[in-house]
């Protein structure tokens, strides 16, 4: 079961590199919460009851909820248009998503780890890419914490893996998804909007020393 | 026990983080009396031959953390606390003045207790890697002093400077210690006295050279000296105080503990040092007098006191080599001591200039003069600050000097290595003499004679409670001067550390001399007050007040009086190798002259060979690297994605390359 | 007993300054004024009213005073052939030349009180020059302390005797250095002309331009002072120990008479030097001590 979830994981990645709308996103997002609270309840389900409670609370309500609302939010309140705008095209983007997924793969069969399944390494290590490649190929701001939170949701994968014999490290991973609703909280709320009127990286240039 | 100063510490940050702006201060005082109290009295414990040890946990990453007080730390630490605790004092007077900037406020006394608390670590812990946090803890504190006045670049220039050559001498005290726990395995300082004794003498030597390269950047010895004379002026006056007097002793400290934990070689580290300081208070006390920014003088002038002191040091070195306990003795004295006494003139000094900016808003020796009316009791401090400083007696400056000069000439007498020992008293005399010169010039041209340029508003001399810890240093630095006995018997017990016979008889020797100089100058201090007498006495005739004579000169203007650069121009005619000379003037061009100006200013030579010509040529070529800083962060995570694509790839490749190759074979 | 060398070096002092204007006069072929002219000057400054300068301060009072104390500490440091001076311990001569500095400060700064340029200027020179001399004398004595083994001015003196042909030339090379001192440190010729008060000849005479009655009494009587001591630290090369008083008093009189005529002469027949050559001439002497230095090294075979 764990093995067909993480599949439709790494596929909604793909998906992420031709999506054309912010909404499409923000969708994909959460559905990867939905599926990562399935992962994890199916792993951690001989850990502490407290703990596992807290665990599957957080990704259901942090990743699959408020999250997404989050930026939803954001994205009325600044009026941000409908296009994520990327600098390569769809189909270049699909295809180097897929050779990050095959990258991973290799990777994964180096590495002669007998407590770490291969399967989650694989969807870890991918998605990790694939959040970096985003933040990399898309115009706009915003698109930016997407990609981190496709990142946060890789080291989630990472350390469910051995989450069952080291629960600690999962709850270190769910900080990384405190610390991003705390940003956009703090950040994006309001004060990027007033900030800068125009959505686009190109202008963050101009902070250069 | 020991726990006590960091909870203290901590607990008084909270506080000062919470009050009002105006109460800030005070919470400071008490902190740092409250510390100063606590360690002086374990100092003074261990001075009186009762060693405080104790033994920290520090779990897995530091293993055991002994402390211990010897008779050395304890030392420092009293002349570390009393000069903190006079410069809080004064700090407190010095900041209301900036009473509306209230995170400044409480950032900067925030780190002065934590400069406070990092000192006091240093001089208690002899565990390695302990003692290189609270190092690195103390050069961070001390650079976030530093920049109190962050808005004006060149404050923010010259303690960046200083962070960077503090984590240069970081890099090689690290560097010692590394060595030290590869070879042994362990951390503790004791360690180092092992690996020194059982391997080869050389490794010793050279494990020394490293550690004395990282503390002398610190202490500022020529030519690791770059940082001093843009740091301290940056600084709050203050601030400038307790670095002189404190911070830059702690690189002394650290070459004194090294002397003391590697007992080898010490004839040949004592010539070194020998050689390194006579250098160092030459050029330092050289370039000092011409300098007219009254701070930058002190500073260059702290340089050739640390000159002084590792005169004496490297006296006591040869002392400990060839076995010549009084020399030892005397030595070893005379640098703690002048450590001592540098430290009180030299935070009088900054405090005087402290006041002096903050009532006249300048620091430009050349735009002052005839403050003495105006600031009568300032004047009295840095009158007696400047004559301890040269030297003169009956001041405290003079104790240390002459306990120097009584190892020198001993030595001289003895017949021990007279080329060296002769040109290094003739350095440290040719020392004094600057010294004069350039204090006269301090002197005379702020306070004595007429005004210089105009004012703006007002000048009146600074209130009490700013006065006061200047007039408690000026009791401290009368009661060494004329009680040095009394000093000598504190000395004792550090001193004896270092020299290794039984020295009752180089002690009493020195303890005599002590005295026939206490009555000497007491004698002098009676013939000054006699005579005075004897003057007022006969001084009951016409007494009438006119202008100074000026030869039949009716139009007698401040314009005429010499300035500071009139006052050294043949000396730094004398010098001029050794500096950079320029001048800005504008010469007369027209039959009826308009005004015009003549300005002179010198530039360290050594510094622009050091310092700025490799920065040129290394800034010149990281520049062809522009182009990959272009701001867009897209790039950046670019760059990091292929960075670790390529750590990844690169075993991978390998281990392919040597499936390939073997398979290859097995064909 | 103690108190020899003070009591001796105070009554050369009243004729010492005499016989220096008589003999310049004599060789300028007039007769010149009586031996003990000068004094009767001072006495009659000590009773004269003061002006002073608005400019000035407390220091300018103070200095004068301050001066004179400090010379008389430091004749009580001189010794006789083998008798101490009244104070005496190792490493006395430092104290005896720190001493002195603390006069020179305080004449310095009094004389930068009075805000006149012409002050300025002798303070500034004088500085200079005084600063240049002190590692002359502290390397001179530096030798004498390895070619004797004592440190203090009584023992040194006491212990020094010449024997072999290198040290009586080092011994006259002594004298002239410490003579050459003698005269830098009392501003006279070939460095300062104390005749004239135009300020481009002046180091010392310039500095107390501002001062008057007790207080330029006491500068004056100083300078007298501060020439006896000088001669006095001279004559002590020519007492050998062992000698009784009656010959070493006449011995040491003759001594100061010498050295008096010498400077008399000095000055009647030689030009002050440029002031710029001034600073170089001064250095040479620190070579000299160098070379004094050597030769000791020399004699006691440790040369390297």
């Amino acid at each position: 079961m764990i093995n067909i979830l993480l599949i439709i994981f790494t596929i909604s990645l793909i998906y992420i590199g031709i999506a054309n709308r912010m909404l499409t996103y923000i969708r994909i997002i959460a559905f990867q919460g939905f599926l990562l609270f399935g992962v994890a309840f199916i792993e951690l389900i001989e850990i502490n009851v407290v703990n596992l409670v807290f665990v599957l609370l957080e990704t259901i309500v942090i990743k699959a909820i408020l999250i997404p609302l989050f930026l939803k939010y954001i994205l009325d309140r600044n009026n941000i248009t409908r296009e994520a705008e990327p600098f390569v095209s769809n189909f270049v983007s699909v295809v180097i998503i897929t050779l990050i997924i095959l990258g991973s793969f290799f990777l994964a069969n180096t590495i002669l780890d007998t407590y770490v399944r291969k399967i989650f390494f694989i969807v870890a290590f991918s998605a990790l890419f694939t959040g970096l490649y985003i933040i990399i190929t898309r115009r706009k701001i915003i698109t930016h914490v997407m990609g981190y939170m496709i990142i946060e949701n890789g080291v989630f994968v990472l350390s469910l893996a051995v989450g069952s014999k080291m629960p600690m490290l999962v709850n270190t991973g769910i900080l990384l998804d405190i610390f991003v609703s705390v940003i956009l909280l703090g950040i994006f709320a309001d004060k990027i909007g007033d900030v800068f009127e125009e959505q686009d990286v190109e202008q963050l240039r101009n902070l250069k020393d | 026990m020991s726990l006590v100063f960091p909870i203290v510490t901590l607990a008084f940050m909270l506080i000062i983080a919470l009050v009002k702006p105006g109460v800030k201060g005070t919470m400071a005082v008490l902190a740092v009396g409250i510390n100063a109290l606590a360690s002086s009295w374990v100092a003074i414990n261990a001075l009186l031959g009762q060693l405080f040890t104790e033994s920290l946990n520090g779990g897995i990453v530091f293993g055991n953390i002994p402390i211990r007080v010897d008779g050395l730390s304890a030392w420092f630490i009293l002349l570390t606390n009393f000069t903190l605790f006079t410069g809080i004092l004064y700090g407190r007077q010095y900041m209301k003045r900036y009473g509306d900037q209230t995170t400044s406020l409480s950032l900067h006394y925030i780190s002065f207790l934590l400069n406070q608390l990092a000192l006091t670590g240093i001089y208690f812990i002899q565990n390695s890697l302990a003692f290189l946090c609270v190092w690195e803890l103390m050069a961070l504190s001390a650079f976030m002093l530093v920049i109190f006045e962050h808005g004006r670049m060149k404050t923010l220039k010259a303690g960046i400077n200083y962070l960077i050559q503090s984590h240069i001498s970081f890099a090689f005290i690290a560097l010692g210690f590394i060595w030290v726990s590869a070879s042994t395995g362990s951390f503790d300082f004791s360690a180092i006295t092992q690996y020194a004794a059982k391997g080869v003498s050389e490794a010793g030597l050279l494990l020394f050279i490293v550690f004395f390269i990282g503390f002398a950047i610190k202490a500022g010895f020529v030519p690791f000296h770059t940082w001093l004379p843009h740091a301290h002026p940056a600084a709050p006056a203050h601030v400038s105080g307790v670095m002189s007097g404190v911070l830059i002793k702690v690189g002394i400290y650290g070459i004194l503990r090294m002397l003391l934990l590697i007992p080898d070689n010490h004839l040949v580290i004592g010539y070194g040092i020998l050689l390194i300081s006579v250098i160092s208070g030459i050029y330092g006390v050289m370039l000092a007098t011409v300098q007219h920014n009254i701070k930058r003088l002190l500073a260059y002038h702290s340089i050739e006191n640390i000159g002084i002191i590792g005169i004496g040091i490297g006296i006591g070195a040869i002392g400990s080599g060839i076995h010549n306990s009084y020399l030892a003795f005397a030595g070893y004295a005379g640098a703690l001591l002048h450590t001592l006494n540098h430290s009180l003139f030299k935070s009088l000094l900054f405090y005087c200039s402290g006041i002096l900016y903050q009532a006249t808003h300048t620091l430009n020796i050349e735009k002052l003069g005839g403050l003495i009316k105006k600031m009568p009791h300032t004047a009295l401090l840095f009158l007696i600050a400047a004559l301890a400083i040269c030297g003169l007696p009956p001041f405290n400056g003079f104790i240390s000097e002459f306990l120097i000069y009584s190892g020198l000439f001993h030595a001289i007498a003895a017949g021990q290595s007279p080329v060296f020992v002769v040109l290094a008293a003739g350095g440290l005399a040719l020392t004094g003499g600057l010294a004069l010169m350039c204090f006269t010039k301090a002197f005379g041209i702020i306070f004595l004679g007429t005004s210089r340029h105009p004012h703006a508003g007002e000048i009146h001399d600074a209130g009490i409670a700013t006065l006061l810890p200047g007039y408690l240093i000026v009791l401290f630095i009368a009661c060494i001067g004329l009680m040095p006995q009394l000093f000598l018997k504190i000395l004792r017990n550090p001193v004896e550390l270092f020299a290794e016979a039984p020295v009752a008889g180089d002690y009493t020797g020195l303890a005599g001399l002590m005295q026939h100089i206490s009555l000497a100058v007491w004698g002098l201090a009676v013939l000054v007050i006699l005579l005075f007498f004897i003057r007022i006495l006969a001084r009951n005739r016409m007494l009438t007040t006119g202008s100074t004579w000026g030869c039949g000169y009716e139009n007698s203007s401040p314009k005429l009086q010499y300035t500071a650069g009139s006052f050294i121009r043949s000396y730094a005619g004398l010098i001029k190798p050794l500096v950079i000379t320029k001048k800005h003037n504008k010469v007369i061009t027209d039959i009826i002259p308009e005004a015009i100006y003549s300005e002179t200013n010198y530039y360290d030579k050594a510094e622009a060979g050091l310092v700025d010509w490799p920065v040129r040529n290394l800034k010149a070529l990281l520049g062809k690297f522009k182009f990959l800083q272009n701001g867009s962060v897209q790039f950046y995570v670019l760059y990091g994605l292929v960075f670790i694509a390529i750590s990844i790839a690169i075993p991978m490749i390998i281990n392919a390359i040597q499936y390939l190759s073997q398979m290859i074979k097995q064909l | 007993m103690r108190l020899t060398s003070l009591i001796l070096i105070i009554v050369t002092s009243f004729f010492f300054t005499g016989i220096i204007v008589r003999t310049k006069s004599i060789f300028s072929g007039r007769k010149g004024p009586g031996l003990f002219q000068p004094m009767k000057d001072i006495f009659r400054l000590l009773r004269k009213g003061s002006v002073f300068s608005e400019t000035s301060s407390f220091i300018f009072q103070l200095a004068p005073t301050v001066y004179f104390a400090t010379l008389i500490m430091a004749i009580l440091f001189v010794p006789f052939g083998n008798q101490k001076g009244v104070v005496s311990f190792n490493g006395d001569f430092v104290f005896f030349a720190y001493t002195l500095a603390l006069g020179k400060f305080f004449m310095i700064i009094s004389s930068l009180d009075t805000g006149s340029s012409f002050e300025g200027m002798g303070a500034s020179r004088e500085a200079l020059y005084s600063m240049l001399v002190e590692p002359a004398f502290f390397i001179l004595m530096g030798s004498f302390s390895l070619l004797t083994g004592y440190t203090s001015f009584a023992g040194i003196f006491g212990a020094l005797h010449f024997g072999s042909y290198i040290s009586y030339g080092i011994g006259i090379l002594a004298s002239f250095v410490f003579i050459t001192i003698a005269l830098i440190e009392n501003s006279r010729m070939p460095v300062d002309d104390p005749k004239t008060h135009l300020e481009l000849t002046m180091v010392h005479e310039v500095m107390i331009l501002d001062n008057s009655g007790f207080d330029l009494g006491l500068i004056l009587y100083g300078t007298n002072l501060k020439f006896a001591m000088y001669g006095a630290i001279i004559a002590n090369f020519f007492l050998t120990p062992g000698y009784q008083w009656y010959y070493s008093v006449p011995i040491y009189i003759l001594v100061q008479f010498v050295f008096a005529v010498v400077v008399g002469v000095t000055e009647s027949f030689s030009a002050r030097f440029r002031m710029n050559h001034n600073p170089q001439f001064i250095l040479m002497f620190t070579s000299i001590s160098l070379l004094i230095f050597l030769g000791v090294l020399l004699i006691l075979g440790k040369l390297i």
